[in-house]
């Protein structure tokens, strides 16, 4: 039985090297794909999450530790693209609207989000409607995140998600950046808006939890 | 002598300007866009593959000896109204706020074309506010013109200078067809320059598509430039001053190089908004301590290269106007007052230049006094030797009715406005009890009342209006203001 708790540990501290070397052990004892990734390297985050919500930790030791489980899942994700469906990771297609350069927030929001297991598509700056809409269709992505930071760009966000509608796009659209809210992101049909990167990533998890049950 | 507060060492003064030189030889800084055409046609070498262009020493020194040492600002009509050079210290709004706090309920929301002339008919008549900024961005207006027309209704409500700047790439033209309207042409405009305009790189080290445009676009209008670098500490900049410094600094030569490479004699404003990052919450407070460091610090280097200087200061990231606003705009006010900036954009601001408050601009009109003051030069006014003075003293009492009170109280004594409460308890009880935000608020009526500015003639209002319908093939509703 592979010793779990102490790949949490290291998860936590950010330990790239063992992770990696943990999870390898525990695929050599034939542990299943799914379990290694749920209990060794999810549950460490989970806790990385919870302590910094409590200020215990602050967003370096975040990263730190979304490394270090990115490390581990270098080793489980081609096995994890080799079996059903459902294990596979999700994906967010992640931009800052045409016309904006801002992307210090889209950049963490990404971040964090990979830390949370997710696979970041990062299409950058001064994105496009069919730029995003062609990484949605190329990645299978499940979330498309849109970031704009000025009153002149914030508009186009309608355009993308007009555009996700008329072409019958299925994926789930989130807002943010310091010009939007929750009421433009309703008026918009936008399906979720969030204020800050850790929110952001607890609105990622329940629009996929919601797609799954629905 | 004036107060001043330098803390950097001159020896480190030159190694930061030397390392930033270094950076910008070896890395260079990224561009792009149509206008990287324009460079190349200029003779710089820009990398093909990584797009990267590297400065060599001397055309950074080139750059910063053709770059004037003094910028005078002229008003709408052509009348010489600053001067920005040496240790001169001016104050204008913060500028390009997304919301406003309602004077009335206190609440954020979006601004209109109303609240905006409302603004600037109250800033005008501001005596410490030296000139204008676009304090925020009206949404009553299509987006892709609203740069152009909140420096409209600027110029329509107030002779002042306006610090403003583009929000697309193709911004600028606009903007400074419109600053032409009250010139004879280009060239009187580059002459007597009506309008700042912000440019920011995208830190680390480049220039994107739009600021490069804005910059280039800038410089061949003659229009001054403030080169605004946001570094967030720890984030995107080194988490230590020094560091900090460096990287600021090299940002700032490579627009000011840019800048004189396109047109000799751009005036370039030294100018910043650094920033901590908060590791806990994500924001990006201009007001932390470390932050401010930062501005003192690129002052000095400013000082050093004679350069005139910009900051982003005397502002607050609190909500309200609350202690917590009180003190870091007056904090902000009196560093940026002793490093001698010349022009400090922050008053009226709060929530992370996200946010606009006209109670809070008349309240820091007050704040810009106390700093104006505190750096008055100090020096012998009739009270040295001072035995003479302590005889009377003695003798009298008091000295309310020496010669030498009477000479320079009114000078030396500054009696602050209704901002500031300088009553007893039974005075201000006597007085109805009024709050901080009654006198604000009253103070507002008053400033209203009393704005007197010529109108613009009707076809100058006709031709700039113009500019707007010819985007929209003349199917803009103008909103009321
Ligand atoms: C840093 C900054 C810059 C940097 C950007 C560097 C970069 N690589 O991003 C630079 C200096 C380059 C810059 C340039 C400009 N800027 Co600027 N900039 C800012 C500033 C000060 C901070 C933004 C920031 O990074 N905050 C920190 C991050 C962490 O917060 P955040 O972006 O809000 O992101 C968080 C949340 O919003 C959320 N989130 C963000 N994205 C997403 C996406 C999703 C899907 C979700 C769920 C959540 C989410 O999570 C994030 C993390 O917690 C803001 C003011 C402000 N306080 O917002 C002005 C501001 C946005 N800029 C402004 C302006 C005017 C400009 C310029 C036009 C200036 C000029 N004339 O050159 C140019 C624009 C060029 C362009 N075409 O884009 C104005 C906008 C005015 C307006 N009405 O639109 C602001 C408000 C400042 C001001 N008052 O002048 N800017």
């Amino acid at each position: 039985m592979p010793d779990y708790a102490l790949m949490n540990q290291l998860v936590f501290e950010g330990n790239q090297a063992e992770v990696k070397s943990l999870t390898e052990g525990a695929l050599d004892e034939g542990r299943d794909v799914k379990e290694v990734l749920e209990e060794g390297l999810i549950a460490g985050m989970k806790v990385v999450g919870e302590d910094f919500k409590r200020n215990k930790i602050f967003v370096p030791e975040v990263l730190l530790a979304a490394r270090a489980m990115k490390a581990g899942m270098s080793v489980l994700e081609p096995l994890l693209t080799a079996c059903d469906g459902d294990a596979q990771r999700d994906v967010i297609v992640m931009g800052t609207v045409k016309g904006d350069l801002h992307d210090i927030g889209k950049n963490l929001v990404g971040m964090m989000a990979e830390g949370a297991g997710f696979t970041v598509v990062d299409l950058g700056t001064n994105t496009s409607a069919e730029e995003f809409i062609a990484a949605v269709r190329e990645h299978d992505a499940l979330i498309l995140g849109m970031s704009a930071l000025l009153t002149t760009t914030m508009v186009y966000m309608k355009t993308v998600v007009d555009a996700v509608k008329e072409q019958g796009v299925d994926v789930s659209v989130c807002i943010g950046g310091a010009p939007v809210g929750p009421e433009f992101c309703d008026e918009i049909g936008a399906h979720g808006y969030a204020a800050d990167a850790a929110s952001a990533v607890q609105l990622f998890k329940r629009l996929v939890a919601a797609r799954n049950s629905g | 002598m004036r107060p001043r507060l330098r803390f950097l060492e001159p020896v480190l003064v030159e190694r930061i300007v030397e390392e930033a030189k270094a950076i910008l030889s070896t890395r260079g800084v990224l561009v792009e866009g149509p206008m990287v055409a324009r460079l190349e046609e200029l003779g710089l070498k820009v990398d093909g593959s990584s797009g990267r262009l590297k400065m060599s020493s001397e055309f950074i020194d080139s750059g910063i000896e053709s770059a004037p040492s003094s910028i005078e600002l002229f008003d709408r009509e052509g009348e010489s109204h600053a001067l920005l050079e040496k240790d001169r210290v001016h104050f204008v709004p913060g500028s390009s706020a997304l919301k406003i706090l309602d004077r009335e309920t206190n609440e954020m929301r979006g601004p209109t074309s109303r609240d905006l002339a409302e603004y600037v008919r109250v800033a005008d008549g501001l005596e410490r506010i030296s000139y204008l900024s676009t304090a925020f961005v009206p949404q009553d207006i299509p987006q892709e013109v609203a740069d152009a027309w909140r420096l409209y209704l600027c110029l329509a409500h107030s002779k002042k200078p306006v610090v403003s700047g583009a929000f697309t790439a193709h911004g600028v033209t606009r903007m400074a067809r419109l600053l032409s309207f009250f010139r004879s042409g280009k060239e009187e405009l580059i002459a007597k320059p009506l309008a700042i305009f912000t440019c920011c790189p995208n830190t680390p080290l480049r220039w994107g598509v739009d600021p490069l445009q804005n910059l280039v676009e800038c410089a061949e209008w003659g229009i001054p430039v403030e080169i605004v670098p946001v570094l967030l500490l720890g984030m995107i900049s080194p988490a230590t001053t020094v560091g900090a410094l460096v990287l600021h600094t090299a940002e700032v030569l490579s627009g000011l190089a840019l800048a004189q490479a396109v047109r000799r004699g751009t005036p370039i404003l030294f100018g910043g908004a650094p920033a901590a990052f908060h590791m806990q919450l994500m924001t990006n407070p201009m007001t932390a301590v470390e932050a401010l460091q930062v501005f003192c610090g690129y002052a000095q280097i400013a000082e050093h290269l004679k350069l005139p200087s910009q900051a982003y200061m005397a502002l607050s990231d609190a909500k309200f106007n609350d202690p917590q606003a009180g003190f870091e705009t007056g904090i902000g006010a009196f560093l940026a007052a002793l490093s001698g900036i010349n022009s400090v954009s922050g008053p009226g601001m709060l929530d992370y230049v996200n946010c606009f408050s006209l109670e809070k601009l008349v309240f820091d009109d007050e704040i810009v006094a106390h700093a104006q003051r505190f750096i008055r030069p100090v020096g012998i006014k009739g009270d040295l030797p001072t035995g003479e003075l302590i005889d009377e003293l003695v003798r009298e009492n008091h000295l309310l009715t020496a010669e030498h009170t009477l000479e320079h109280w009114p000078e030396e004594l500054y009696l602050p406005g209704p901002m500031v409460d300088r009553t007893n308890w039974d005075q201000w009880e006597e007085r109805g009890k009024p709050s901080g935000r009654d006198r604000a608020l009253e103070m507002i009526e008053e400033k209203l009342d009393e704005y007197e500015v010529d109108p613009l003639p009707d076809d100058l209002h006709g031709e700039i209006q113009g500019l707007f319908h010819d985007t929209f093939d003349g199917k803009l509703e103008m909103p009321e203001y």
